[in-house]
């Protein structure tokens, strides 16, 4: 925007009505994003001449509008208008200053955070419900972990719970669970019982609650029915279950006293019965996502019998709201897997109806076909013989899919299913839809799927099926579900007795057709081949021998490499059986041949487990809607972790905040003193502003005289440490050139110059961390920290370097850090399942760790981009410690060695969506400064950027493996501006060697907090996004003083 | 936390952006969005909830209209699909429909409303009697004022009373000069009945998702208190927020201080009936690349009043190249976009309404293995077919005595007959 424009714009504010000014603000503030914060500072008068109108509506607008300005510099004055519009009588005024609250706290302003708090703990003990639920939205916003906060208002902000407008219910209901669960623990009674040890170990160990957990036992296991399942799914609710597992005396048998304690009832206990009494009547609510809430807190604390009240409201918004009908419906579908009784009665509702659209109609199969029972089966059969014959021939196939579901969960109706799916298969059906084969095909391949997946359960009975599907096989021509059919006739070549005899003529057959298959029913053909002649009986053999050798020679001189290659390779194998070639073999080496071919082919197939899906999120949380951890998705906090210490040590802090906060608001409630208070500090802002004025129009004057940009030097060449190059570099630079006029022709580069800071790899200390704590590890003390080294194994895989250290008086054997489901792995969880799930190499083991002894290894962890704690399991002696490896997303990137054109290259080619930015503020550098920069007058541009850009380098390389690109400063600096300072970094994410950029650049005062502003251009977005929070949270993050 | 709010047209232009907090987002997501919603149209456009490689966006559609909301940290996702519900509701109660033209025609009081109802990503005002309060609704009357004086804003620049008492749905201080309530229980049937050749269809489902519309002019702080005679019958309810939860607690009784205007003070469900009140028989059958088709029209049991604007629709399957269909009475439309809908009206006394004619296949086709779903459009008035009555409404806290009245309809909601 024109600065003319602008300059009319800010007269017109004074004149205007005050509904245009804030229309006005809105304009500027998403035109500029804050590039001329100045001049706004000039209309802030207005708004604080507002602040003190009789319209509360004025009052509110005022407010709500200054704090959109979002500008570092007036955020005390915002603070004082927050504070003051905090008491004001008018209930909308302070609502808006709940609602400024966020706001604020987005600056990221450390100095007024503990003033934000206090705010919000006014306006939660607000007697208005509207206020509530507004300063209740504000509390997630800027402190949800802070959670003594709702426990001093705790049964207060229950009762009023259904009385908050319907907006704060949603949030306010989340917060309460958060609290009930950190400060009392966890419902024995509910789902999330399962775990309680007691509960699937049957040995008594004795304590007096037994009684208790045995009827707990009971009922848990006639509702539930997969508790594994369960156990999955509630242990994924919860933060940091394995730590409280952890048990310093044994760590083998878990003590039933320590877990218990960490849970309570929610029959006995006051402050869980009044939460679920408080949301029971918000299940009546028309606005969908305060049901879903409502729902979310008695699914996980009511007691298991009491979980049905949620199942009539869940429904009833299937109906009620058709926008929230999918969101509803995939949390229901989690619903119904760990419980399937709680929907078992309802199976109507989940009936597809023509207008549902295709993710609906899916979702509710998978939910029909997880709670089937015995007795809704044959309704939902039936149900199903009508979608078969749905228009939608792609939900037809899900369909079919579901009816195989179905049949592998109750084995009774098996028998039933196959028929209906081998009546889909028949020629009939198959010839009369010619017209449409494409779609026809899809389902035809997943029908012949299930009744593969049926058999596998039990062959032997469904030899009838088999020998159908054989007898179709001329009729199918989609050429996987023939390929199918080959292997099914391969692998069950030897069951029942119809079916060896028909073998070696449907094998003749294939044999015949050969060369006309295609490629997959070849491969098929093949192996279905060799799998007859290994099975094959005496008076068989040479009848499969010949089939066979027929079938190579017909490969052999097959169109495709692939057969050809098939083929030699299961002759080779097979040559024993065709020792025509006369060679003399090895005896054994024939043996391990044939080793080989039984091992390859003769392995019965055993039915697989179902694969889960094994990430779960909250009830109700975007990211159980998307399937991933959304950024800020944080799971229940830890049981019983809020601990009575905790909550009085936040009311013993509490007096001396009331006592300021009290005197702060007489001084503000007192209209002329405000209003003093306020005009002082508009005149010392625009005070500043003339004076960062007068700098900017220097900026101006000096931008035509000198445009130094020193490109493209590498860093190595200024070696000197610690040495700014700046005015060094300057010199050289006019040496050479002689004139600095010319440069003029690249004026539309920000002038700026390169500083070298010397090689600052001795000041990076990356973070180190604690995997498991002396005190719970018997003296085991094990640290880790991101190793800055590539991982030798693979180049995807992070290397931690991890310490060993035995702090205690004996010696200790056999460290290992193994993944936690190695030993549950056999159950099922094949590699396929875990694609995604971080992983883990092996380590190599520590057979002795004398006393005192430290041993270092380098371990290796694809965490696949998981932010989320990776649980690991650490043996000693024998023993296991569950710990948990925190993923640092800064060290999930390889330095990537790139200068400074190609880096500006690379940014101009990501821009946009590509790009994102965020603001934070950088303290790190006045420890440093305040320690030996009051001596520094002498010069103080040179030490005090040093020092800044030292110490910001430092700190990114610390925590984020990156390459330092290069050092930019402004040429025209004020002594004591670092304003336009930009660090570059490049870096490569380690998994798909994607470039990711980052620069920041510095704003503000040298001797005074800086703000920075980072900035990532990446094309992997959500990682580029997580880096970045990453990156803002670490820079904040006050400096370690050790 | 919602960051922005964009408003699509049906073409795909952003027609508004709205930016919520200080993290701008970038227009080019509506591009985005537009090109997945292109290329995978069936699948993107129903889907409410999507993850964008920088956004999480929620999606509602109106109308042509599309609402987009965008996040990049987590929230419930319902609280912004609802959210936009309400944007959509109140916008279209404004503007009288919603429709491309008349959201550009009224950019100011959309962007007034979007201002008042959402502050920092936080749902602010969403009480339409309140936005009604704060700002005026736009009528040819104000135009004209705006045009004769010069006087633009519609905006009141008064606190309306209701934002600071205990009732917020409630404006303070009304005056009519007749006090009237109407109560009218406004039923939808779903049903689903389950193939018809050879036998008589199967009721697989049938039930009644009603609502409790109450229209209320009333002058004061009224106290109402509904009841019903066979309150046993409803399977489940969601309740206005005005409603009290108490009283239905313990007995069932709708006790309420209701807002002023047309609202609806609860939903309702009544499940497992066992009558319909009309039947339909579709009967096909085909052989050598024809099918033929007839449906039957008429009063299974009869509901005592008389049944309107009935209609039939289905989807001609994939498959059918040409129909050719004709009915003794009523009209039968084939549209674009192959539905085939017949508007039958009233049932005659003297026949039975009936379609019938062939469907023509592709070539090479020689009969249809899908069977289209048949949907049923009726309505009846005077009538509440879930049976549910009304007992009694008691005023309470009124200056003068006041009128009132009790309707019922029942129309058909997802009433499908499979063949």
């Amino acid at each position: 925007m024109h600065s003319a424009l602008y300059k009319r714009l800010l007269r017109m504010l004074h004149l205007s009505r005050w509904r245009l000014r804030s229309l006005f603000t809105y304009i500027c503030f998403t035109m500029l994003k804050g590039k001329r914060p100045n001049e706004a500072l000039l209309s802030i008068n207005i708004f604080q001449r507002d602040l003190g109108d009789q319209n509360p509506l004025v009052r509110a607008w005022a407010l709500r509008t200054m704090a959109g300005i979002r500008l570092h510099v007036i955020s005390p004055l915002v603070l004082v208008a927050v504070r003051k519009c905090a008491r004001d009588p008018s209930v909308y005024v302070r609502k808006c200053a709940a609602n400024a609250l966020p706001k604020l706290h987005d600056l990221r302003l450390e100095e007024n955070a503990a003033a934000i708090i206090e705010i919000i703990e006014i306006l939660l003990n607000d007697n208005s419900p509207g206020v509530v639920g507004a300063a209740a939205a504000a509390f997630a916003f800027v402190c949800p972990n802070d959670l003594p906060v709702i426990g001093r208002n705790y049964k207060r902000l229950c009762e009023i719970l259904p009385d908050v407008e319907e907006w704060g219910q949603i949030i306010l209901i989340g917060i309460l669970l958060r609290y009930v669960i950190a400060r009392h623990g966890l419902a024995k009674e509910s789902i999330m019982a399962s775990l309680l040890p007691n509960i699937f170990s049957n040995e008594k160990t004795g304590s007096e609650s037994d009684t208790g957990y045995l009827e707990i036992k009971k009922t848990y296991e006639i509702v539930l029915q997969e508790p594994e399942l369960v156990a999955m799914v509630s242990r994924s609710y919860l933060a940091g279950p394995d730590k409280h597992l952890l048990h310093p005396n044994n760590s083998d048998v878990i003590s039933s006293d320590y877990i218990s304690s960490r849970f309570t009832s929610s029959k006995t206990d006051d402050n869980v019965k009044i939460l679920l009494q408080c949301t029971l009547p918000l299940l009546w609510s028309r606005n969908s996502a305060v049901v879903l809430a409502a729902a979310g807190v008695h699914w996980i604390m009511a007691p298991m019998e009491e979980i049905s009240k949620i199942v009539k409201p869940l429904l009833f918004l299937l109906r009620s709201s058709d926008a929230s009908k999918y969101v509803v419906l995939c949390n229901i579908q989690v619903f119904a897997k760990v419980m399937p009784s709680l929907f078992a009665a309802n199976i109507e509702d989940f009936f597809i109806s023509s207008s549902d659209a295709y993710q609906v109609k899916a979702l509710k199969l998978e939910i029909l076909s997880s709670i089937a029972t015995d007795a809704s089966i044959s309704i939902i059969f039936q149900e199903f013989q009508d979608y078969v014959r749905d228009p939608d021939r792609r939900f037809a196939a899900d369909t079919v899919a579901a009816i195989g579901v179905c049949a592998k969960r109750n084995p009774q109706v098996a028998n039933t299913c196959v028929e209906g799916l081998l009546a889909l298969i028949s020629p009939k059906s198959i010839n009369s839809t010619s017209g449409s084969m494409d779609d026809e095909a899809v389902v035809l391949i997943q029908a012949i799927t299930s009744i593969k997946d049926i058999i596998k359960q039990d062959p032997l009975s469904h030899e009838n099926a088999i020998i159908y599907l054989i007898r179709n096989l001329d009729a199918i021509k989609v050429p996987v579900a023939r390929a199918m059919i080959v292997w099914i006739v391969g692998e069950y070549n030897s069951i029942g007795n119809i079916i060896p005899k028909m073998v070696s003529i449907i094998l003749r057959f294939l044999a015949r057709g050969f060369p006309s298959e295609s490629i997959e029913t070849k491969y098929q053909i093949l192996n279905a081949a060799v799998k007859v002649l290994l099975n094959s009986k005496e008076e068989d053999f040479d009848t499969a021998k010949s089939i066979l050798n027929y079938v190579f020679e017909l490969a052999k001189f097959d169109f495709n490499y692939d057969v050809r290659d098939r083929a030699r390779v299961l002759r080779k194998l097979l040559s024993c059986y065709f020792s025509s070639s006369g060679l003399e073999e090895k005896p054994n080496n024939n043996e391990i041949r044939l080793l080989l071919v039984e091992h390859i082919f003769g392995e019965k197939v055993k039915p697989s487990t179902e694969m889960v899906n094994n990430r779960f999120y909250l009830p109700g949380s975007l990211s159980q809607i998307v399937f991933h951890a959304a950024p800020g998705y944080e799971p229940l906090p830890e049981p019983c972790s809020l601990t009575e210490s905790d909550m009085v040590k936040g009311l013993e802090e509490e007096p001396t905040q009331a006592e300021a906060n009290d005197s702060d608001v007489d001084s503000g409630s007192l209209n002329e003193e405000g209003s003093y208070y306020s005009e002082d500090s508009v005149t010392a802002s625009t005070r500043t502003d003339s004076e960062t004025t007068a700098s900017e129009s220097d900026n101006n004057n000096t931008d035509s005289l000198i445009n130094l940009s020193d490109v493209g030097k590498p860093q190595e060449e200024t070696n000197d440490l610690g040495e700014l190059m700046s005015k060094g570099d300057l010199e050289s630079w006019l040496d050479d050139n002689d004139n600095p006029g010319p440069s003029q022709n690249v004026a539309e580069r920000v002038p700026s110059a390169r500083i070298s800071i010397g090689d600052i790899s001795t000041r990076t200390k990356p973070k180190i961390y604690t995997l498991l704590d002396p005190t719970y590890g018997n003296g085991l003390k094990v640290i880790y920290k991101y190793s800055l080294e590539e991982s030798a194994v693979s180049p995807p895989l992070v290397s931690v370097d991890t310490f060993f250290e035995n702090c205690s008086s004996y010696s200790m054997s056999k460290i290992l850090l193994t993944n936690e489901d190695s030993e549950s792995s056999d159950q099922g969880s094949s590699l396929e399942s875990q694609k995604d799930v971080p992983v883990f190499a092996p380590m190599e083991e520590i057979s002795i760790l004398e006393p005192g002894q430290t041993i270092k290894r380098v371990i290796h962890v694809h965490f696949h981009h998981h932010l989320l704690p990776l649980k690991l399991i650490l043996w000693c002696n024998d023993k296991k410690h569950p710990v948990k490896l925190r993923p640092d997303i800064g060290f999930f990137l390889k330095p990537l060695m790139m200068d400074l054109d190609a880096f500006s290259q690379k940014e101009s080619q990501l821009p946009g969506m590509f790009e994102y930015t965020r603001r934070c503020s950088f303290t790190d550098h006045l420890a440093e400064l305040g320690s030996d920069g009051k001596d520094g007058d002498v010069s103080p541009t040179k030490d005090s950027f040093l020092i800044i850009c030292q110490c910001l380098a430092s700190k990114m390389l610390s925590n984020a493996n990156l390459h330092l690109v290069s050092v930019n400063m402004p040429v025209d600096v004020n002594l004591n501006d670092a304003s336009g300072l930009c660090l570059q970094f490049s870096g490569e994410i380690l998994s798909n060697s994607i470039p990711c950029l980052v620069s920041v650049t510095l704003d503000g005062k040298c001797f005074e907090p800086l703000n920075a502003s980072v900035k990532i251009n990446c094309e992997e977005t959500v990682f580029g996004l997580n880096l970045l929070n990453r990156i803002v949270n670490f820079l904040a993050e006050p400096q370690l003083t050790t | 936390m919602l960051q922005c709010i964009f408003l699509l047209s049906d073409s795909g232009e952003v027609m508004l952006e709205k930016q919520l907090t200080g993290h701008r987002v970038d227009r080019s997501i509506c591009a985005w969005f537009w090109e997945q919603s292109i290329s995978q149209p069936d699948s993107f456009k129903v889907l409410p909830v999507i993850a964008s490689p920088t956004h999480y966006l929620f999606q509602i559609v109106r109308e042509g209209i599309t609402f987009l909301a965008c996040t990049q940290v987590e929230m419930p996702p319902l609280m912004g699909i609802e959210f936009l519900c309400r944007v959509a509701d109140v916008l279209s109660d404004y503007l009288g429909g919603l429709n491309e033209d008349v959201i550009k025609d009224n950019f100011v009081i959309v962007y007034e409303l979007l201002d008042e109802m959402i502050d920092n990503g936080f749902p602010l005002t969403t009480e339409p009697n309140i936005l009604r309060d704060m700002i005026a609704p736009p009528n040819i009357v104000s135009k004209m004022l705006s045009v004769v004086t010069g006087n633009t804003s519609n905006v009141s620049d008064t606190l309306p009373g209701a934002t600071s008492s205990c009732v917020p749905w409630r404006t303070t201080q009304l005056k009519h000069a007749n006090n009237d309530v109407y109560v009218n229980l406004v039923e939808e049937m779903d049903t689903i009945i389950n193939r018809h050749a050879p036998c008589d269809g199967v009721l697989v489902k049938c039930e009644i998702f009603g609502v409790v519309e109450v229209n209320s002019h009333l002058s004061g702080i009224p106290d109402l208190t509904l009841s019903f005679a066979n309150p046993s019958i409803l399977n489940d309810v969601q309740f206005h927020p005005c409603v009290r939860f108490r009283p239905w607690e313990s007995e069932q009784i709708l006790s309420f201080v209701p807002p002023d205007g047309l609202f609806k003070l609860m939903s309702y469900r009544v499940k497992k009936l066992k009558n319909t009140p009309i039947y339909v028989k579709p009967q096909m059958s085909s052989e050598s690349g024809t099918c033929r088709l007839s449906v039957m029209v008429g009063i299974r049991n009869d509901p005592g009043k008389a049944v309107d604007s009935l209609a039939v629709q289905f989807q001609l399957p994939h498959g059918v190249s040409s129909a050719n269909l004709t009915a003794n009475h009523g009209t039968v439309d084939i549209l674009a976009d192959k539905t085939c809908s017949w508007s039958i009206g009233r049932i005659p006394k003297d026949k039975t309404p009936q379609m019938s004619g062939t469907l023509v296949l592709e070539e090479g086709m020689e009969q249809l293995n899908v069977k289209p779903t048949f949907q049923v459009d009726f309505k009846i008035m005077g009538v509440a077919l879930s049976g549910l009555k009304i007992n009694k409404l008691d005023l309470k806290n009124l200056p003068t005595p006041a009128h009132k009245g009790f309707r019922a309809q029942t129309e058909a909601g997802q009433y499908e007959v499979r063949s």
